[in-house]
């Protein structure tokens, strides 16, 4: 893993368009932008605050930042998972606004050309499809792409609504 | 890059110095409506803060402000220079706060990136045709020909015939022709023209020029057209004409030829008139404007406080320096705790060391101290930024109101004055559109007809309270239950609320009984976000009602947020931090001081007195083996004259800690009741705040 | 004979009097690119003259309108006591008679706002001459 902890905050913007960062939930892996990672931790204690959704999972001391952290499996209504020391936290930063993401391992970082992006099907209506943007074809690989916004965002009440 | 980097400290200088001004010339404003007049003082000023204005934004480009500049300093020179009986004073007022809006709105452009590409034509011909309306009235100067205004103090402005020596010496050697020729755009010609002329009256006699009236300004576009024309006779040889005259600056060319006696004849006697530099020009009652000297010159009437530019020993720092500061000094106050308590240092004998720490903690104390005070600003300046707000109020809803300040040298944390002055203005014209009735309406009810606002802020414990007051009709009970409910924000059962709990639901999200969305407020995204903005910086909102005598709102906020006293307590694995100010005493009850009420609610006796317990691990559903009150530890704590006991496991330590706020995510999800913010402990893990107020406010409701 | 003029390149030592912070520092920045140092600031005309005494400068650029005394009557009191004062006035459009009689009481010469860097640099490299 010591490998893929990079901090890629000091890089252009430019150079990180199309540059996918993929993790994985149990079978299933996802990708997200580059450009809105800016590290990846190992997990640590996290202190947990009351009276939030179960998927935020609480605060953690990032060298004296504090920063929200979302276990994105529960995000994803899945089974929860005790964590090891394989467990990842992936920092993001979208407008401002910090905040970790607990996933299970986190693989590889890898370039998907614009051409080879298109839209998800509607057919599957699977809970986690919700924050799937678009597919990335790589290979004979097909990739999840994470809208990340969507992820911070969604009300609950709204995607209740929707799955019904 | 230099040039990238002086442009844009010029451009935050100019808004800054400019958004100042602008200020001061409302306030300014404010104060002669309220006396009812313009003194001369308050003339003098208000054409300075123009014409200050009008050239540093010509200096920057912003042509249409420095225009706008240009006519209302055009206006002022008008009023200044006549004889001060201007009948329509409120009209003035109007042209110039419509002047001091048109310029706000452009600088707000220009601060954020926008083109400033307003338009105030419209307003600046409204000017135009005042000030030609003033001269009408013949005691007004057309500021047009103000230049060529001439006092006659008994000398004479115009040249006149200077006939040739009369005391015998000897004519002059040389004769000379020059025409001179400007840069182009240096501007004010014919006064560089009257410069050269001034420079030479000394060594020449016999001087002509052409154009021969260098006085009125139309003469410098002939020169600039054909160049300055001169002829004169001198002692001095062509190399010394040629070098005094070279001095000019601005000179583009210099034409000058010697001629002889004949030809300075000839041109002489072609004129008509001739024109040259008279001694008598020289005496100094020659006025093209009458400047005022303020210093020398005091004005007998009454003088209202002169808003002076503040010359005292201040410096301006830059916000972010200071934040910057303040996380320092935070992150000092861990690293010091980490240092005092470290692990390292159990068990050894440490006298010298911790005399050595004391210091340093009295040190560190102390920069806490001095950096806090840099931060706080009094309330002044918002404060009275509502009177501006309720004059406009006042005039467009046709009520009558007066704004009434107390306290306002009172002082908060920079940041904060950032979050309240919108809250505030809101209030404040939500209690001039809902709650002041018109004059007729009060009259009708035995009031007054000026309606009252008053705005006060005072310091009470470790927050500062700011109420918004009016005496206007107060808040209808029944239309709040009513549209509450209909909202869906309460349930039926809650029909036995208190008054007071009926009023604060006007701070639910999507509220408002306004049935016509007015200008102002009745949007129903008001109260909220007023609450929501204070809640930001650890402050609540109260609000209190009296049908038919008036609305008062308070805000209480703490005074520092930063660096407090705390307590930390531990329940099951979670840590807490009480702010040790609202601690009354904490013990380890015997069995017998606790029961039950009637109701179920667990009490407390302490000294003779009731208290109700909140077990912390019930509050927040942590998962802890400490459930009996005899293992673990009861925390009175007080507010506002109320108080709580709380239950926890134990007591961990005292220690000073840096308030942080809960991460914006988790903010923008919900207020979490009793939760004030977060701290980092001395070994690095993360402890709550709890927000003591918050507590015992929503124990009561409940 | 046609003359031009010619560019000074001494380094003047400066004395900036005007009232708004925006135009002082406007002035200080385009000087010091040109190389000369701004030996004081004064915010009025009193200031101004006061100033003047005690660093005297080689080149003051002078305000017109200004609280407490205005650049004219400042002009007045130093050319008094100085009376080979380099006194540059900065005058706004409009101003013609002051700058006129500014002129009369022995200002070097004036500039008109707005003007561009190079305008000011070359008057006071000029008036250093002067």
């Amino acid at each position: 893993m010591a490998d893929i902890i990079e901090n890629t905050g000091e890089l252009e913007e430019d150079t990180l368009k199309g540059r996918y960062l993929t993790f994985s939930i149990g079978n299933e892996s996802y990708s997200i932008e580059v450009r809105y990672v800016t590290e990846i931790i190992g997990i640590q204690a996290i202190t947990e605050i009351p009276e939030l959704p179960d998927y935020v999972k609480g605060i953690i001391n990032l060298r004296g930042k504090i920063i929200p952290v979302m276990d994105v499996r529960l995000r994803f209504k899945k089974e929860p998972r005790e964590y090891n020391d394989r467990t990842c936290v992936i920092v993001i930063d979208i407008r401002d606004i910090s905040i970790g993401l607990i996933v299970d391992t986190v693989s590889e970082v890898i370039t998907i050309p614009e051409q080879d992006i298109v839209d998800p099907p509607k057919m599957n209506k699977s809970f986690s499809n919700r924050y799937v943007k678009s597919i990335g074809k790589v290979g004979n690989d097909v990739k999840l792409l994470i809208d990340c916004e969507k992820l911070l965002n969604d009300d609950e009440i709204e995607s209740l609504n929707e799955v019904l | 890059m230099y040039d990238e980097y002086s442009n844009e400290t010029m451009l935050d200088i100019y808004v800054f110095e400019t958004e100042q001004l602008l200020e001061q010339l409302e306030q300014l404003m404010l104060n002669c409506e309220k006396e009812t007049g313009f003194t001369s003082e308050a003339i003098d000023e208000i054409f300075r803060i123009m014409h200050t204005i009008k050239g540093s934004s010509a200096m920057m480009m912003f042509n249409d402000i420095s225009n706008l500049a240009h006519s209302m300093e055009d206006l002022f020179y008008c009023l200044r220079n006549g004889k001060n009986e201007i009948a329509d004073n409120s009209f003035i007022s109007d042209l110039v706060f419509e002047g001091i809006d048109f310029i706000k709105e452009e600088i707000e452009k220009i601060k954020n990136g926008i083109s400033a590409d307003g338009n105030p034509t419209a307003l600046i011909e409204k000017i135009k045709i005042f000030i030609k309306d003033l001269q009408n009235d013949v005691q007004f100067p057309d500021p047009g020909i103000k230049k060529a205004i001439v006092e006659t103090t008994g000398s004479i402005a115009q040249d006149t015939y200077k006939s040739n020596p009369e005391d015998g010496r000897a004519p002059p050697k040389h004769a000379f022709k020059a025409v001179l020729h400007f840069e182009e755009g240096c501007e004010m010609e014919n006064i560089r023209a009257y410069s050269v002329v001034h420079n030479l009256k000394d060594i020449t006699s016999d001087l002509f020029h052409i154009p021969e009236n260098i006085i009125d300004n139309d003469s410098s576009k002939d020169i600039k057209q054909n160049g300055f024309h001169m002829c004169f006779t001198t002692d001095l040889g062509y190399g010394e004409i040629q070098e005094v005259l070279m001095q000019t600056i601005f000179l583009r060319e210099l034409i000058l030829e010697e001629i002889d006696k004949e030809e300075m004849e000839r041109i002489s006697k072609n004129k008509s008139k001739p024109y040259l530099v008279s001694e008598s020009d020289e005496k100094p009652g020659i006025h093209g404007e009458k400047l005022n000297n303020p210093g020398t010159q005091k004005s007998k009437t009454e003088r209202e406080t002169p808003l002076s530019s503040g010359h005292q020993n201040i410096l301006s720092v830059d916000v972010a320096k200071l934040d910057r500061l303040m996380d320092l000094v935070g992150e000092m106050v861990i690293a010091e705790a980490m240092v005092i308590q470290n692990p390292d240092l159990a068990g050894m004998e440490l006298t010298n060391f911790q005399k050595a720490a004391q210091r340093l903690d009295k040190i560190t104390k102390e920069i806490q101290d001095m950096v806090m005070s840099i931060r706080m600003v009094s309330l002044t300046a918002t404060f009275q930024k509502m009177n501006r707000i309720v004059r406009d109020m006042c005039k467009k809803l046709d009520k009558e109101a007066k704004l009434v300040i107390i306290g306002e040298e009172t002082e908060v944390d920079k940041n904060v004055i950032e979050h309240i002055s919108d809250p505030l203005m809101h209030l404040v014209r939500n209690a001039l559109d809902h709650g002041i009735e018109s004059a007729e309406e009060r009259e009708a009810a035995g009031k007054p007809r000026y309606g009252t606002i008053t705005l006060e802020a005072k310091s009470s414990g470790s927050d500062v309270l700011i109420t918004v007051r009016d005496d206007g009709k107060g808040l209808e009970r029944e239309k709040i239950l009513n549209k509450a409910r209909e909202k869906g924000l309460i349930s039926k059962s809650d029909s036995d609320l208190t008054d007071r709990e009926i009023y604060n639901l006007i701070l639910l999200p999507g509220f408002s009984t306004k049935d016509n969305v007015t200008e102002f407020s009745g949007r129903g995204v008001g109260m909220d976000v007023v609450a929501r903005n204070i809640e930001t910086i650890g402050g609540s909102v109260i609000v209190d009602s009296a049908p038919k005598s008036g609305t008062t709102i308070t805000l209480k906020i703490p005074l520092t947020l930063a660096i407090v006293d705390g307590m930390n307590i531990r329940v099951g694995k979670s840590l807490f931090t009480l702010p040790t100010i609202s601690i009354k005493e904490s013990f380890r009850p015997n069995a017998g001081d606790t029961f039950t009420d009637p109701e179920g609610n667990e009490m407390i006796m302490v000294r003779g007195n009731c208290y109700p317990i909140l077990r912390l691990h019930e509050y927040y559903n942590i998962a802890t083996d400490v459930i009996d009150f005899t293992e673990g530890i009861i925390i009175m704590v007080e507010h506002d004259e109320k108080a709580l006991c709380i239950f926890a496991d134990e007591l961990v330590g005292q220690q000073q800690i840096v308030v942080k706020s809960l991460p914006r995510y988790i903010r923008d999800f919900k207020k979490i009741k009793g939760l004030a913010g977060c701290t980092l402990l001395g070994d690095g893990s993360i402890s709550l705040i709890l927000d003591i107020g918050g507590l015992i406010y929503g124990w009561n409701v409940n | 004979m046609i003359g031009y003029n010619v560019r000074c390149n001494l380094m003047a030592r400066v004395l900036i009097v005007d009232d708004a912070a925006f135009m002082r520092t406007k002035i200080r920045l385009t000087l010091e690119k040109a190389g000369h140092e701004i030996a004081g600031e004064a915010e009025n005309g009193l200031e101004g003259v006061a100033k003047y005494f005690e660093i005297k400068p080689d080149v003051v650029t002078m305000d017109i309108t200004m609280p407490v005394m205005n650049g004219l009557e400042a002009l007045k009191e130093i050319k008094k006591a100085d009376k080979n004062a380099r006194v540059l006035m900065i005058s706004a459009m409009g101003q013609e008679g002051i700058v006129r009689e500014a002129v009369m009481y022995g200002a070097k010469t004036f500039i008109v706002k707005p003007f561009t860097d190079e305008r000011l640099i070359q008057t006071v490299e000029k008036m250093l001459s002067l």
